[in-house]
């Protein structure tokens, strides 16, 4: 073939090869609601998305062995495909694409993360496919009019402020905070509502600043907040910057009645990784196995069981990742339920209009589409344990307030 | 750069003007896709809107990377900045439309690489690519400081009721850039950037003005990635720092210039179509692996393909030929 | 004024790791004009022996410190061989592409091996600190230092006074001359790259006592290995030193006095100056 042809027939090939993944695949077994789920198995938020399909994965295999889920009579199984986002919104609004176009899911279950779920909500609003998502709490995504994604946790403003509410009503009253968040998103918000909070309440910020979100050091934030000397050392971001910061308070013996984090203390690595030096630390939880809510018919009614029956199976107890994610699940399955058909906007409608409680709280949205009807708790790690200080109402241990001195423990 | 144009000339690839062939198939190519969105396949579309938006960029990295050999590590920036002007356009002045969109981008492109062209462009080699890798990190965390532009979290962008049209506007902007790349080539512009890249001092010594040369090649190079980078935002509906200077979005364009060939016309858009065809194969049939075995098909084609496609449909000398030029780069 | 003096101190340690971290970056660069975007990685699978060897036989880090080193070198000196020395004399393009696809791979065989979540070594005397002042200094992070600079005046011994470090340093300057009088240079080239990868291994052994531990951990510091060689200057081992002290102390008061979430924003920005008025470095020679 001389030089002509070559390149022709190179290219035809290429456009082939192209169009190959694009070929359908067969269709699924009838009598099977099938969910999408995006989620991080690499890059920074790897170990939140293997939480969250812990969660997931949970709840279906629940299901499924209880009888699937009726639907205007027919019972239907229930499958989730997954695949990796790579912490990428960019990715995630791909995968969500593709579930729907091209794997024709029914519905899809959110990624985790704000900007993945934020991403993946454009996408959804512009198929008129319902989402659920539990790990996304930024309100941004909520303000933007958008009708078919919801979330089922409590928005980010609120992830500290039970921490400021529970120091308030201590002996001796704090008088400053230093609130410190990772430049997205989800910290950005956190940060703004402790320091609303804390401002409403009448303490002082000494401190409120935003380090890069994906920041290796953070020696130089953590010497200005000691400068500050504050009472409170509140932090938006997620498990990497939180295991960075203790440490580095601790490197420079920075002391303060109450440090508190949004993601971190509640996961096990956490612990795990810094073993007694995560003492002492305050995070807000979406959720506690010490909840005392009573859940509807359908699934686990109670918390404590579902904490029993979740560390049989994966092995550690529940954090409220894993505990999100699964009520995610169960905001489908009512709504499914009560709408009696698969039909998305059917579904949406139900979704829109539900209100049950369950083991996690009461699942209600707003006409945003975020819940901000549930509360949130505070936990504490005690002895290298989580125990739920606050609201006293579902306390299992009293606050260890204030944290000693580094050089006293 | 010397040596690969020594050999390019010999293997004669066309010379520097470009195959017409590759080129007329390119168009051919181009023609065709203009009919994905009638599929009314949302994942094709979002897949040829990709190759297309890869295709430009790896372009506007050839002008500026391949003929004038001056390679930048960088170029994302502009496509951040671009992506970027359509979030402000939307956030703070409700416009969507694409074509104010795509212009503005340009503009402000266009002027970084010019202000930022005269000191950047004095330095060679590896300096020059530091460099522009210094810009696109500066400027990415630069913009994520600025609430106005977005910060750490970006914004959301509604997108307009006819959704394809962000699929056109793409293809349009990769015509244009091949078209542009095709004149030039042919051009005394593209002459001239070629004889910078062999001889930069020799071709001053000729009358050559080398910094008026190389800023506007980066300049057109910067309005390309920046036109994407626009209809990008657009269509992906969310735009933050990390998703806008994405590495992938530095990095693929230039895999994808030497996979089709540096310094060629045509190179660019056939690396872009192989590369996204590799990638996206994989994707789907090892989903969690797929990043691992994207390395090693990275590393299989540097050691074996080092000229990119186009060059190996011209090599002279068969088998042996080919095994002999690459012996040239051992030691 | 405390602040400032801690901000210092805080530098000048985490300078430390950069010096090393670019070490390894520049020898290779500087010698074989290689830049090596697996340098990354390598750094990253020096932290994972070391997370290894302490998880499994309570081994400290800075023990661990040879080991991860030898290990890394001969890694690095197989890869050298056989693959890049395919493309040694390639356009800086090859080897640039070759040395990404390498990251790739070894990045995600580290995740296949370890997993995303993110690990993190905790010895005894994690967090353990004394006062200089008004300054706390961390005990783990000042051992960090003091092992990044006896590692450098090691490597300096070793490229003046062996012979094989003459012979690298002659090979840099003339490689035709150097192969008449008799230097393997294949062998030579992969010596180098095993001596940068071991480094990086060295380095990635002291971040993993102050980092926490995950696949991708090595791309920010080969950000910083490219700053700080262009700051002190390219095959230099005292200017990879300077550098990283520097590049710490630009980053620290970067972050505190211009903004934390401008932190490398500052330092790049320096980073362009130093390009554009003395491209060879503050410690280079004048020949680009």
């Amino acid at each position: 073939m001389t030089n002509r042809r070559l390149p022709a027939l190179g290219a035809l090939a290429l456009t082939a090869a192209l169009a190959l993944p694009a070929l359908p695949t067969p269709a699924l077994a009838e009598d099977t609601i099938v969910f999408g789920a995006a989620l991080a198995s690499t890059g920074r938020d790897a170990r939140e998305g293997v939480l969250t399909k812990e969660g997931y994965d949970f709840w279906k295999d629940y299901v499924n062995a209880h009888g699937g889920i009726k639907v205007g009579g027919k019972t239907y199984k229930v499958e989730i495909k997954y695949a990796d986002d790579e912490t990428n919104p960019q990715t995630a609004a791909r995968l969500v694409e593709k579930f729907i176009a091209q794997d024709h899911v029914n519905f899809i279950l959110g990624p985790y993360g704000s900007a993945a779920s934020a991403s993946a909500a454009t996408v959804v609003e512009r198929l008129k496919v319902p989402m659920v998502e539990g790990n996304g709490s930024a309100e941004k995504i909520f303000n933007q009019g958008f009708k078919y994604t919801f979330a089922v946790l409590s928005p980010a403003r609120r992830y500290l402020e039970g921490i400021i509410d529970l120091a308030l009503h201590e002996k001796v009253r704090p008088k400053t905070v230093a609130v410190v968040s990772a430049n997205d998103s989800f910290s950005i918000e956190v940060a703004q509502g402790a320091a609303d909070f804390a401002t409403s309440h009448g303490l002082k910020i000494v401190y409120n600043n935003k380090y890069p979100a994906d920041t290796t050091d953070v020696s130089g934030v953590v010497s200005a907040i000691k400068a500050t000397n504050p009472d409170l050392i509140l932090n938006g971001g997620h498990l990497q910057d939180a295991l960075l910061l203790q440490k580095g308070f601790k490197e420079q013996s920075v002391n303060a009645r109450a440090f508190g984090y949004s993601v971190g203390p509640d996961t096990p690595d956490f612990r795990k990784t810094l073993g007694k030096d995560a003492d002492y630390v305050y995070g807000g939880t979406q959720w506690s196995p010490t909840a005392k809510y009573k859940g509807a018919a359908g699934f686990i009614t109670d918390s404590k069981v579902y904490a029993a029956e979740f560390e049989k199976k994966y092995g550690h107890i529940p954090d409220y990742h894993n505990a999100e994610s699964s009520a995610t699940c169960m905001a489908f399955q009512y709504a499914i339920q009560k709408a009696g058909s698969l039909d998305p906007l059917k579904v949406r409608d139900a979704l829109a209009a539900l209100d049950v409680v369950t083991f996690y709280g009461i699942l209600k949205f707003d006409s945003r589409g975020i819940n901000i009807y549930k509360p949130m708790a505070v936990n504490q790690i005690q002895k290298g344990e989580l125990k739920t200080v606050w609201p006293t109402g579902v306390q299992s241990a009293k606050p260890m307030y204030p944290t000693p001195d580094w050089s006293k423990r | 750069m010397a040596k690969t144009s020594a050999v390019l000339r010999k293997v004669g690839m066309g010379g520097i003007t470009g195959n017409r062939y590759a080129f007329y198939i390119s168009c051919a190519i181009l023609a065709v896709l203009l009919v994905v969105p009638s599929l009314h396949n949302g994942y094709l579309e979002n897949l040829f809107r990709g190759v297309l938006m890869f295709a430009t960029l790896s372009l506007g990295w050839n002008i500026i990377g391949g003929y004038t050999g001056y390679v930048s590590f960088g170029n994302v920036v502009f496509f951040g900045v671009g992506a970027t002007v359509s979030s402000v356009l939307w956030q703070h002045y409700q416009q969507q439309n694409i074509v104010l969109a795509i212009v503005l981008a340009a503009i402000v492109a266009a002027l970084m690489a010019l202000i930022l062209g005269f000191p950047i462009l004095r330095l060679k080699g590896h300096y020059f690519g530091i460099a522009t890798l210094g810009i696109a990190l500066a400027t990415q965390e630069i913009i994520s400081n600025i609430d106005w532009l977005g910060g750490g979290s970006g914004f959301t962008i509604r997108q307009a009721g006819f959704f394809s049209e962000y699929y056109y506007a793409m293809w349009a902007i990769c015509v244009i850039s091949l078209v542009a790349t095709w004149f030039i080539a042919r051009s005394k512009f593209g002459y001239a950037l070629v004889a910078i890249r062999e001889n930069e001092e020799a071709a001053a010594i000729l009358g050559v003005d080398a910094t008026k040369y190389k800023v506007i090649a980066w300049m057109i190079s910067a309005m390309m990635a920046a036109a994407a980078g626009s209809v990008f935002a657009f269509a992906n509906g969310f735009i933050d720092p990390p998703t806008s200077f994405a590495v992938d979005n530095n990095v693929f364009p230039i895999v994808m210039a030497i996979l089709g060939g540096v310094g060629t016309v045509a190179g660019p858009l056939v690396g872009a179509f192989v590369l996204t065809a590799i990638n996206e194969t994989l994707w789907s049939k090892f989903p969690q692996i797929h990043t691992l075995f994207f390395g090693a098909v990275i590393v299989l084609v540097v050691l074996f393909l080092p000229r990119g496609i186009l060059w190996l449909l011209a090599v002279r000398g068969g088998f042996r030929g080919f095994i002999n030029s690459l012996k040239a780069y051992r030691v | 004024m405390n602040l400032f003096f801690q901000i210092l101190v805080n530098g000048i340690l985490v300078g430390g790791i950069f010096a090393v971290v670019a070490l390894g970056f520049s020898l290779v660069w500087g010698i074989m004009n290689i830049i090596n975007l697996a340098h990354g990685s390598f750094l990253m699978l020096g932290a994972y022996i070391a997370y290894v060897l302490f998880a499994n036989y309570h081994l400290d880090p800075f023990l661990s410190l040879p080991i991860a080193f030898v290990v890394m070198f001969l890694f690095g000196y197989l890869i050298q061989r056989y693959i890049i020395n395919f493309v040694v004399r390639a356009p800086i393009l090859t080897t640039f592409l070759l040395t990404f696809g390498l990251s790739l791979l070894l990045i995600n065989a580290a995740l296949l091996v370890f997993h995303g979540d993110i690990k993190g070594i905790t010895t005894s005397y994690s967090g353990a600190n004394f006062s200089l002042g008004p300054v706390t200094v961390p005990w783990s992070k000042l051992w960090t230092l003091v092992a990044a600079l006896v590692i450098t005046a090691l490597m300096q011994l070793f490229l003046t006074g062996t012979k094989t470090g003459r012979a690298i340093r002659a090979t840099s300057m003339d490689i035709g001359a150097a192969q008449l009088s008799g230097v393997r240079v294949a062998h030579l080239y992969a010596i180098v790259f095993g001596l940068g990868s071991g480094l990086a291994g060295a380095a990635g052994v002291l971040v993993s006592l102050s980092y926490s531990l995950q696949p991708s951990m090595g791309d920010p510091f080969l950000i910083k290995a490219f700053v700080v060689c262009v700051l002190g200057g390219l095959g230099s081992v005292q200017g990879a030193l300077v550098g990283g002290i520097l590049y710490g102390i630009l980053e620290a008061f970067g972050s505190q006095y211009v903004g934390t979430g401008l932190q490398d924003a500052v330092a790049l920005v320096v980073l362009l100056i130093v390009l554009i008025v003395r491209p060879t470095g503050i410690m280079g020679k004048a020949t680009a």
